[in-house]
């Protein structure tokens, strides 16, 4: 599987173009035929690309509509400022409209029960048939912060008014822990929870901040979940080792498990396989710039080390990018398909 | 205000007729540095900054002071002794510290020794060290054209080309971040840009021969030394 593909990468396999620009974080699409459009986009790709697991993710509410400012840059419903990034055909954010804490105190924040939240996986489920896995995108409720006050404002106001960042995790908290019940009737079958909690040395944020803040607004998270029915993977790149213990504790199942960030999937495996699944780890840098022949070793090494015993789902440290190469990202599956097969004895 | 050497860390200040012994400028500094890289209240480095100001200390060492702390402040996070929000609580600290010394590196001369146009490499948002080097060369007596952070590489030749600047200055506070400078330099290369122009590298993890490995004209160590490097390689004399 992958959690999600660039419409580059989306053009490439169906042969044509998409009229709109998405955003990974975020709903930018308020029309409903559009909305389709990139469901059927997304579905038509990943039945292609021949995978087992197809995704989706949360839509705008009925009564929103994007605001575009003189500028170019669009507002979403979270107070970020997006600006459009043409390589890889997304809104991506890079500012907020948030100046002080106490802004985000007076913010309005949307309403989960609204209409339309859960428009796309409604509509992705009742196409892929019942049969078929689906896998619903919530953003992690620190994560969203982290890009709603943008990394700069988190980090200043996390040490100087720490209540305040508390209280809007809390928040974004109570929000996901609805839209979790909406996407359980929805009829998805396993959450996952996008947003870094890690870059490449390791916790974005100290450790003390993880467990009194993150972990247990994760973990309420999951317990919604979980109460629905549904397990609960957990997205982030980096390296994230020093709170593997803890996250494999909360968690059902891992996603990205980061190479380039010095995650062994191996190891992780032998430590932590018979609690968690793991979803990864060919490294989005090899699909970009090795060579096919490397993809399919670094491929079949990654089934060797994660897959005995089950409990792996194979797909790259992220996602496919713009700036990746089709024909590696396809030798990827096609390697999975030719040596994922139990007994993996090859 | 005049100043005397006592001894190393001591100097005799003339005030107003009166003769005052400032002693221990290395404690002012090495305070000042301590409270940076321990991520301290910025009310607290406030005072400290005010107090250095009022010691009629050279706000230059306070720049380099800064420079130190971040330095620090960085190998802790390269170890991981510090995580990511530290490294970038410490870089807003000495930025707020920067602001406060603005106006003591008022521009002393009315010539224009040269354009520069600066940015910190694509993948790397950070501009800390960025903006106390270019503080110090708008002091100087430069003309910077600052791009940014997360600078792609074409957009550093489309500013060479719109600007045609003396000099082409990069940061970069990520080792992982490093090999974006030999592809600027490469773009620059493919465009024909790269003989109008030198180009300096910066930054905590670059070394002398990183920036010699990717065929850069200068780098330095810090934010002083920078401006240095800059008036070397224009042809200004220090003085």
């Amino acid at each position: 599987m992958e959690v999600s593909m660039d419409v580059p990468i989306m053009e490439a396999i169906s042969g044509r173009k998409f009229p709109a620009a998405i955003s990974l974080q975020t709903p930018v699409i308020s029309d409903r035929e559009l909305e389709k459009k990139r469901c059927d986009f997304i579905i038509e790709c990943y039945k292609k690309v021949d995978f087992d697991v197809f995704t989706a993710d949360l839509s705008a509410p009925e009564d929103w509509k994007p605001t575009i400012n003189p500028d170019g840059t669009l507002i979403d419903l979270w107070g970020r400022v997006l600006m459009f990034d043409e390589q890889h055909k997304a809104w991506v954010p890079y500012s907020t409209i948030f100046n002080t804490p106490e802004d985000f105190e007076n913010f309005e924040l949307p309403d989960a029960n609204a209409p339309g939240w859960i428009f796309a996986i409604e509509y992705t489920r009742k196409v892929i048939g019942e049969d078929a896995a689906l896998a619903a995108f919530i953003r992690d409720s620190f994560a969203h912060a982290w890009e709603m006050f943008t990394p700069m404002k988190f980090v200043v106001w996390m040490y100087k008014n720490p209540h305040y960042v508390k209280r809007a995790i809390e928040k974004l908290t109570e929000f996901n822990i609805q839209i979790i019940k909406r996407i359980a009737e929805a009829g998805a079958d396993f959450i996952i929870s996008g947003g870094d909690y890690c870059e490449e040395k390791g916790p974005m944020v100290p450790i003390r901040f993880f467990k009194e803040v993150v972990f247990p607004n994760l973990k309420k998270q999951v317990d919604a979940a979980h109460k629905k029915g549904l397990k609960f993977i957990k997205h982030t790149d980096g390296n994230i080792i020093p709170i593997l213990d803890d996250l494999a504790n909360i968690v059902d199942g891992l996603h990205s498990l980061d190479p380039t960030a010095g995650v062994d999937i191996g190891e992780v495996k032998a430590k932590y396989g018979h609690k968690l699944v793991l979803i990864g780890n060919v490294a989005v840098d090899s699909l970009a710039k090795k060579s096919k022949a490397e993809v399919i070793e670094e491929t079949k090494n990654c089934i060797r080390k994660a897959s005995p015993g089950g409990g792996h789902i194979l797909s790259s440290s992220n996602s496919w990018a713009a700036g990746a190469k089709l024909e590696n990202c396809l030798a990827m599956v096609k390697t999975g398909r030719k040596y994922g097969v139990y007994p993996i004895n090859f | 205000m005049p100043l005397v050497r006592v001894t190393e860390n001591t100097f005799l200040v003339y005030t107003s007729g009166a003769i005052i012994l400032k002693e221990n400028r290395s404690e002012i500094l090495g305070k000042l540095k301590e409270l940076i890289s321990k991520i301290a209240d910025f009310e607290e480095v406030n005072k400290a900054v005010t107090e250095a100001l009022g010691s009629e200390i050279d706000p230059f060492s306070l720049v380099n002071a800064l420079s130190e702390a971040l330095e620090e402040v960085g190998k802790k996070y390269e170890s991981g002794e510090y995580f990511l929000s530290e490294l970038m609580m410490a870089g807003y600290l000495a930025s707020q510290v920067a602001n406060m010394l603005k106006p003591y590196l008022v521009r002393t001369t009315t010539k224009t020794f040269g354009k520069i146009v600066f940015g910190t490499v694509k993948g790397d948002i950070h501009d800390i060290g960025k903006n106390i080097v270019i503080m110090l060369l708008k002091a100087a007596g430069f003309d910077v054209i600052d791009l940014g952070v997360d600078v792609p590489a074409e957009k550093f030749a489309e500013a060479v080309r719109e600007h045609n600047p003396d000099i082409l200055a990069m940061s970069a506070l990520l080792t992982v971040t490093m090999p974006e400078m030999k592809n600027v330099i490469d773009v620059l290369k493919e465009n024909g840009l790269r003989d109008r122009i030198k180009v300096i590298v910066g930054g905590r993890p670059v070394t002398p021969e990183f920036a010699d490995e990717i065929g850069a004209d200068g780098y330095a160590e810090d934010a002083v030394k920078a401006v240095s490097m800059v008036k070397k390689l224009v042809g200004v004399k220090e003085g």
